[in-house]
């Protein structure tokens, strides 16, 4: 298994290098300069000049790649233009935030998700079958921000029950401090990362519950589910133990693929909620025309792809043990 | 398998689509309003006998500018959908078919594009080629041709070494026309499954693009712009976003339910679903 | 029912540690983070108002933007191309270091140098030298008379100990202001503290935290759901007329120090005609633009000077919105709808123009929406190009453009309008409008140390260019700043916020 995930590794080797070249040559097809952005609107001739020489754009395109690829391979992925730092510290100070958001979303549409999947298949054809259903399509027919906008309409307008913007403190050692039985912090947080998550969330959530919904009524007609009522298992545990297990299979395969989607709706949601994440950053970034920094958003939600996707084959591996990888 | 379900999410989705088409067609000429005739005086007024729907923040009848920018969506979602299947299907033919290289070759490209984040390799490709129909068209397409090159491609894996295609070599026939005769029939229902699927995601990725600013050049009105820019009035004028978001919601609605209902007749194996479990491990 | 339990738990230590947390601190909402604290640097709007709590310069500016001493105390002219400051004794820095006349020269001279790529070099390069004739004695020659000087010296002035030995200003600013960095959250907040050394002797009794919320609308919320305690521009005009309404908030509106503006380039083939520039001017409502796009904030213009300004004079006038008076205009010019199309043409051809601005702006858009609407209207085949700021600018910025909706901010002195704009070798002059006349009133303007003779200058140049029109400006654009009820300040135009404070 470890064997595997290293092989997996070295194979995301090719692609970070293809997804380098593709992100170098759109910026190199974006019309505007980074030295005129970086001047502002008074920005004169000479100026720019001195600074596309400062920052090194004045060289011929190949050079500039290979000193990237040359710099990345010693781990150096520049300084950003407009941050005046290193784009691992920029990166650095964003991936957490949007981990938090991105992990909480994943985890409220997955609850979501089984809870309506599960009620939606075992009371399959009822009108709960059917609200469930309603809500999974129109759950992927809302866009996003609309959606958060609305949320924070209703929950820190109206009800002023939520604070309408900005991340509380961070996530994880707030639950450490609430475990050391001070949950002050927790609940801030928690109140912060509540609607955005649940924005992000949405579309996630209305995918599994079908997803849950349609493996299940496959494992409920099966031969093996009909042995096991037929020999006088109570039916909730038929549900639970038997369909859940086939059914959460087909949720982590996907998750794979969802978490770059989860990554994209990021950046309508964090901009919308005031969220200091990457997908704010990425938008900031391409609009500076901030190459080192776009180049380095790229590559870590690149990697962050990636490692997510050997994370699910190996979950995959967990949840059906007859699945091996050499 | 042809269940009731699938018929009632055809039925529907099919009733939706078709209102949205006549919505399209007559819509303009029932209102009696021009799409970008403004009247400073009426902005944003409440729906009303005179204006069905309202005005918008240019006193612009809200009616004739959801029938205008109806056409306006649909022609970017559906074509960019159309250019991403056609690159797409051929992409994972030739994949699938030659296989070695060069399918090693494709798949690794294929990889790269999943790896960029859809909405920001959409913005790029947007604020690189410009705003307006064509280029925002040509941005969503980028992003949607690798889900078709994959389904493709692992369906073509599974027919290519099929007996009706060995006796297809064995007659003599020629590359091209084993892959568009003889395998393109197998993926066509899966594609045409998640075609229409992918239309309800253009509509969305159309307005989170207008959102940030990134939509058509005005006064072409679109769907995706008018909610965009409705969030800004949502107090002053909630009519605005909610006729918007709603036609949206609807819209996307009914592209779904066809494209579910359409599975039973044209993807009973779910090929369309299954193709993401082929590709993770 | 447990859930309930842990639920409440949650939320009353929420409650406590919100309350705990700002009880001190003015929340401010912020467009954009800073991306530097450097204030030789400094380029958003979100730093310009930090860093003025972060910095002293040597001179502040007060409201009607008069040079008022700061860590200098008093200067002198001698003569006209020399300055001499003398500073304040006993100024400390954040880091415990004193202030001398070695960090004022140090922070110009490094502005100075192109290898810092300071935004506001183009300002200082009149200076020939900058040298400290004693501990706390600055002198500054010029290379010829440069009048707006003095505005521009409200420059944070840097400690040269602390940057030479590896400090970074950037993102560990050390100033000599009211004012300390507390923490930094990157994308998210800004938080600073009193400084209790101040020279002034005073010290706030609270600290800011400069929230960052990128959406205009979403900030609004945030303030209506008492997240936030002060925000100002800019602000979303439709968000504007509720918050008004509101009686928890007090507001204030005033003229600000910037223009929105057509820019209309001369060098174009059809735009090179005066008069067909003077036809088009006359179909641009402003008084709807300003009155219904931006809802009353921003103030009609009447010719390149502001309101604000000493050298302003209200009988300076650009032509006004006049549909007949444009057909009569374009007739003289030769363009009229011979073939009964709609739109007007002269020698076979119809009249198309294409308009552009940026798309980070939506009122800029709306209002650019609203002119092509009237252009089509008023037989001018108008199309409408949106692209993103650096797309846009770099069009602009060779001339590639034919009418452009733009603008100017942070004009403190009537030459930052228009000396690099108009003169004919001008750096900001994109499309190369050309006038001896316009030249010399310009040059005078700059080099005369009498205000009386800066304020004929610019007074004379602004007629002819209200009349020659390769600029008609649209908008004084207004600054609007909301506070909440507990919250007392002075209104700045510039969106400073050295007087808040918690009532």
């Amino acid at each position: 298994m470890l064997i595997y995930t290293a092989r997996r590794l070295i194979l995301f080797l090719p692609i970070a290098i293809g997804i380098v070249a593709v992100t170098f040559a759109i910026m190199q097809l974006l019309p505007g300069d980074p030295a005129a952005v970086l001047l502002g609107e008074d920005a004169s001739e000479e100026g720019v000049r001195d600074i596309r020489q400062a920052l090194g754009l004045d060289q011929p395109w190949w050079i500039r790649l290979g000193t990237y690829y040359f710099d990345l391979l010693h781990g150096d992925m520049g300084v950003s233009y407009f941050q005046n730092q290193p784009v691992v510290d920029a990166i650095g100070q964003r991936l957490v935030p949007t981990l938090e958001v991105a992990i909480v979303a994943l985890l409220i549409s997955i609850v979501i998700g089984i809870v309506f999947g599960v009620v939606a298949a075992v009371r399959r054809g009822t009108p709960i079958d059917a609200f469930c259903m309603l809500f999974a399509q129109l759950g992927v027919s809302m866009p996003v921000f609309w959606f958060g906008i609305l949320l924070m309409y209703l929950f820190a307008i109206q009800l002023d029950m939520l604070p309408s913007i900005g991340r509380g403190p961070p996530l994880v050692p707030a639950l450490g401090r609430a475990l050391m039985g001070n949950p002050g912090d927790l609940g801030l947080a928690l109140m912060h990362i509540a609607m955005p998550a649940l924005t992000l969330g949405l579309t996630n959530a209305a995918v599994i519950s079908r997803l849950v919904r349609s493996s299940m009524l496959e494992t409920l007609g099966q031969d093996y589910i009909r042995t096991a009522r037929a020999k006088g298992l109570a039916p909730t545990r038929i549900v639970l133990v038997h369909s859940l297990r086939n059914a959460m299979l087909t949720v982590v395969s996907v998750m794979g693929l969802r978490f770059g989607a989860l990554l994209g709706g990021a950046v309508l949601t964090e901009s919308i909620f005031g969220w200091p994440g990457l997908g704010q950053l990425a938008v900031a970034a391409i609009s500076q025309r901030d190459i080192p920094l776009i180049q380095g958003v790229v590559l870590t939600f690149a990697l962050a792809f990636a490692l997510v996707n050997v994370l699910v084959d190996l979950l995959y591996a967990v949840i059906d043990p007859r699945i091996r990888y050499e | 398998m042809f269940s009731w379900r699938g018929n009632l999410s055809l039925a529907a989705g099919g009733t939706i689509i078709a209102t949205i088409v006549l919505f399209v067609l007559f819509g303009p000429l029932v209102s009696g309003y021009e799409f970008d005739q403004m009247d400073m005086r009426n902005r944003l007024q409440l729906p009303s006998a005179i204006h069905w729907l309202g005005t918008d923040n240019f006193g612009r009848d809200l009616w004739t500018r959801m029938a205008v920018g109806a056409r306006v969506s649909m022609v970017i979602a559906v074509s960019s959908v159309a250019i991403a299947v056609v690159v797409g299907v051929t992409v994972g033919l030739v994949s699938g078919y030659f296989g070695g290289w060069v399918d090693l070759a494709i798949m690794r490209v294929v990889d790269i594009f999943l790896g960029i984040p859809p909405i920001v390799l959409a913005l790029a490709i947007v604020a690189a080629l410009g705003p307006g129909v064509v280029n925002l068209t040509l941005s969503l397409a980028a992003v949607f041709w690798t889900e078709y090159a994959r389904v493709v491609r692992s369906v073509t894996l599974s027919h290519r070494e099929a007996d009706y295609v060995a006796a297809a070599v064995a007659l003599g026939a020629s590359k091209a026309r084993i892959l568009f005769i003889e395998i393109l029939p197998n993926v066509v229902g899966p594609v045409i499954v998640l075609a229409t699927l992918g239309i309800g995601t253009a509509i969305i990725a159309e307005s989170g693009l207008s959102f940030l600013g990134f939509g058509v050049e005005p006064p072409t009105p679109t769907w995706g712009w008018t909610l965009a820019y409705g969030t800004r009035y949502l107090r002053a004028a909630p009519w605005l976003s909610t006729v918007a978001g709603l036609a949206i919601m609807i819209t996307v609605l009914g592209f779904n339910l066809f494209g579910d209902g359409l599975r039973d007749y044209l993807d009973p194996r779910g090929v369309a679903r299954r193709y993401r479990r082929l590709s993770s491990t | 029912m447990k859930m309930v339990k842990l639920l409440c738990v949650l939320a009353a230590g929420a409650l406590l540690a919100t309350s705990n947390a700002s009880a001190q601190n003015i929340r401010l909402g912020a467009d954009v983070d800073a991306g530097t604290l450097d204030p030789r640097v400094m380029r958003d709007t979100t730093a310009y108002r930090v860093v003025n709590l972060l910095y002293d310069g040597l001179v502040q500016l007060d409201a009607s933007l008069q040079p008022s001493p700061n860590l200098a105390e008093s200067w002198s002219n001698p003569e006209p191309t020399m300055w001499i400051f003398n500073l304040r004794d006993g100024v400390k820095f954040h880091d415990g270091s004193s202030l001398d006349a070695g960090d004022v020269v140090f922070t110009f001279e490094t502005i100075l140098d192109p290898e810092l790529k300071a935004r506001f070099r183009s300002l200082f390069t009149p200076i020939e030298t900058i040298e400290a004739v004693d501990d706390l004695t600055v002198r500054i020659t010029l290379k010829e008379p440069y009048a707006p000087l003095l505005s521009y010296l409200d420059m944070g002035i840097v400690p040269s100990d602390y940057v030479e030995g590896g400090g970074d200003l950037s993102s560990n600013p050390v100033g000599t202001g009211q004012m300390q960095l507390a923490s930094w959250e990157r994308g998210s907040r800004i938080v600073l503290e009193p400084y209790g050394d101040h020279w002034s002797g005073q010290t706030p009794a609270n600290g800011f935290e400069f929230v960052v919320v990128g959406d205009n609308t979403a900030r609004a919320q945030a303030f209506e759901a008492g997240d936030l305690e002060i925000i100002q521009s800019p602000l979303s005009p439709q968000d504007i007329g509720r918050l008004v309404g509101d009686d928890r908030f007090q507001n204030a509106i005033m003229g600000g120090l910037g223009i929105t503006y057509l820019n209309i380039n001369v060098s174009d083939p059809l735009l090179a005609d005066p008069q067909l520039r003077r036809a088009l001017s006359m179909l641009v409502d402003q008084e709807t633009i300003v009155g219904q796009i931006y809802e009353g904030v921003d103030q009609v213009a009447t010719s390149i000077l502001l309101p604000s300004s000493w050298a302003y004079d209200a009988s300076i006038t650009q032509p006004t919105f006049d549909p007949e008076g444009a057909s009569s205009a374009f007739a003289a010019a030769g363009w009229t709808d011979t073939d009964g199309n709609g739109i007007l043409d002269r020698d076979g051809q119809d009249l198309e123009l294409t308009l552009s601005t940026h798309s980070e702006d939506p009122n800029r858009i709306q209002a650019l929406e609203y002119i092509q609407f009237l252009m089509q209207e008023n037989g001018v085949n108008a199309s409408i190009s949106i692209s993103d700021w650096p797309a846009f600018s770099a069009g602009v910025r060779v001339g590639e453009h034919q009418i452009a909706l733009l603008g100017w901010l942070n004009i403190v002195d009537p030459d930052r309008l228009m000396y690099a704009q108009f003169h004919s070798s001008g750096t900001l002059n994109w499309g190369g409008y050309a006038n001896a006349e316009v030249d010399q009133l310009l040059d005078t303007g700059r080099a005369s140390i009498d205000v009386d003779d800066r304020i004929a200058a610019y007074q004379a140049a602004a007629g002819m260019i209200a009349d020659e029109l390769p600029y008609f400006v649209i908008a004084y654009q207004g600054y609007q700043v909301f506070y909440s009820g507990d919250i007392s300040l002075v209104p700045d135009a510039r969106g400073m916020m050295r007087s808040a404070a918690r009532n």
